[in-house]
């Protein structure tokens, strides 16, 4: 029997059910009917849907539901495991405007790369850009498991952040992508797994998202930042300087949203300032041993003097010059957020190059 | 031909970027960012709305409370940039705002009262900004040096 003749046996043997005619009772429910937002000069944007109702943005959320913000509630729905309901625990003013940001500026490491100019460097050379990204590569995915475990537990209260989360998650796996094509894609190949302390610091963190937030982007957030930023300056080639200069722009809508909430979680939720003080205290010495990594600071070193022999000197000053770059960064950014951080972590204090560190070599 | 610095070379530069789309690399998404350029004696204010450069136009010492960011460096490196962008069609590695911010002795980028948030700006938004300089490789320019 063909799928045709079955279905049209089916037909006959129903024909003769009364069907009632439908209630259409759900169509009496809405929290707020008629609301008609018009799209501004760049578009219709998220934010912009923040009118009436739709903008109410509760200090608690206590539904457990997966109920949008602003849809009626079906009773009898069983809780779901949303641990973060409130909104100091997520939240920044920001969120909305960086998801846009974040959908808008997009790039596509396989089409968007120049990968034509790529060509063959110095065996060391090539080496220790693959053994950088090969750790970049890690952090990155530490950045994405971290945000997908705490993003889940986000209530819907907050869809602002819940959207830009799911978005820094994607931009974390372009990050990947691109790093492991650009490994992959001019005679080298992966290099040396990385120990991964801030990595595991990052993700064994389970206080809370906004601790999670402290480990990866106050802590280990500036130390990236300045690696896309001395990596870019260093491009060997069109398809290198594409790369950093996305993971750069990229990186840098991070650390908004995080300090923007950092800033906000401190002003609203009373002891939040020392809490984030005591983590810091503890972070900085793991992020100091994630410094001081033979590996990843010989391969930049590397990286940055144009091969072994040029790393001892001028790649390793320029080495000191991204640390005292990312750890003065980090020290503006707590005084900024209100955290003293008067005396750091000896081990971190100690990566604080001297002058004659950052001295670039005497030219013959 | 225009010269730089002055609001008739940055205007020209301006007109080049936003009427042309494949001088945007920078991921094609809006900016939306205001910066103080500070060139000699001169203070210009480069304004960002969505995917265009909106606005150029002077400003003074006082109103730059008022920016994201300034990109502020000697009279000098700003020929050279320009400089090396009308010779090589685009910044080289040595001329981009973001490489000149880390290789000048105070830095080119800075937010009034050290702000963390508008300082992320610059690097937001630094290739959109970069792209604009770039931009400025197909203006005809003369420069005027002042001492």
């Amino acid at each position: 029997m063909t799928q045709t003749s079955r279905v049209k046996n089916l037909t006959a043997s129903v024909a003769h059910i009364d069907v009632p005619p439908p209630k259409l009772q759900w169509m009496g429910h809405s929290m707020q009917w008629g609301t008609r937002v018009t799209k501004g000069e760049h578009g219709l944007r998220l934010g912009d849907l923040n009118v009436g109702i739709y903008g109410e943005i509760p200090q608690h959320w206590e539904d457990q539901s997966r109920r949008p913000r602003g849809a009626a509630d079906l009773p009898g729905m069983p809780p779901l495991p949303y641990h973060l309901r409130s909104k100091h625990q997520v939240w920044a003013d920001s969120a909305a405007d960086l998801y846009e940001e974040a959908i808008q500026h997009r790039w596509i490491p396989a089409t968007d790369i120049p990968w034509n100019a790529l060509s063959p460097l110095p065996d060391d050379v090539e080496r220790a850009v693959c053994q950088v990204l090969t750790e970049l590569m890690q952090a990155a995915n530490a950045e994405l498991e971290c945000i997908t475990y705490w993003q889940e537990q986000m209530s819907y209260g907050y869809h602002e952040v819940k959207q830009l989360l799911a978005v820094t998650a994607l931009t974390c796996a372009r990050h990947i992508d691109a790093f492991r094509k650009r490994c992959l894609a001019n005679g080298g190949g992966l290099g040396l797994e990385s120990r991964g302390r801030m990595n595991r610091a990052i993700l064994e963190s389970r206080g809370g998202w906004t601790e999670a937030v402290v480990y990866v982007y106050v802590l280990r957030g500036f130390y990236i930042q300045n690696q896309y930023r001395f990596l870019l300056a260093h491009a060997h080639n069109a398809a290198e300087r594409v790369i950093f200069a996305h993971c750069l722009a990229d990186h840098a809508r991070h650390m908004t949203y995080a300090l923007d909430h950092l800033k906000y979680a401190i002003n609203q939720q009373d002891g939040q300032r020392a809490v984030i003080q005591t983590l810091l205290s503890i972070g900085e010495r793991t992020m100091a041993r994630e410094m001081e990594e033979p590996v990843q600071r010989s391969a930049l070193a590397v990286v940055f003097g144009g091969g072994i022999e040029g790393g001892r000197q001028e790649g390793m000053a320029t080495w000191h010059a991204l640390v005292r770059s990312a750890i003065h960064e980090y020290l503006d950014a707590c005084e900024w957020l209100g955290v003293k951080r008067n005396m750091i972590h000896r081990r971190l204090n100690a990566l604080l190059p001297s002058d004659e560190q950052l001295k670039p070599p005497a030219r013959d | 031909m225009a010269a730089f610095p002055s609001v008739e070379w940055f205007n020209a530069v301006r007109e080049r970027y936003n009427s042309d789309e494949t001088l945007h690399t920078g991921g094609g998404g809006p900016c939306e960012a205001k910066a103080a350029l500070c060139i000699g004696d001169h203070i210009y204010l480069l304004e960002f709305e969505g995917f265009e450069c909106a606005e150029i136009r002077q400003i003074d010492r006082n109103d730059i409370d008022h920016v994201d960011f300034c990109l502020d460096m000697p009279l000098y490196e700003w020929v050279d940039m320009v400089n090396n962008i009308q010779q090589h069609g685009e910044a080289d590695l040595h001329h981009t705002l973001s490489t000149m911010d880390l290789e000048l002795e105070e830095g080119l980028a800075r937010a009034p009262g050290d702000d963390q948030y508008k300082m992320d700006l610059f690097y937001r938004y630094n290739q959109n900004f970069q792209d604009f300089f770039n931009a400025s490789a197909g203006v005809p320019t003369t420069i005027t040096v002042m001492d």
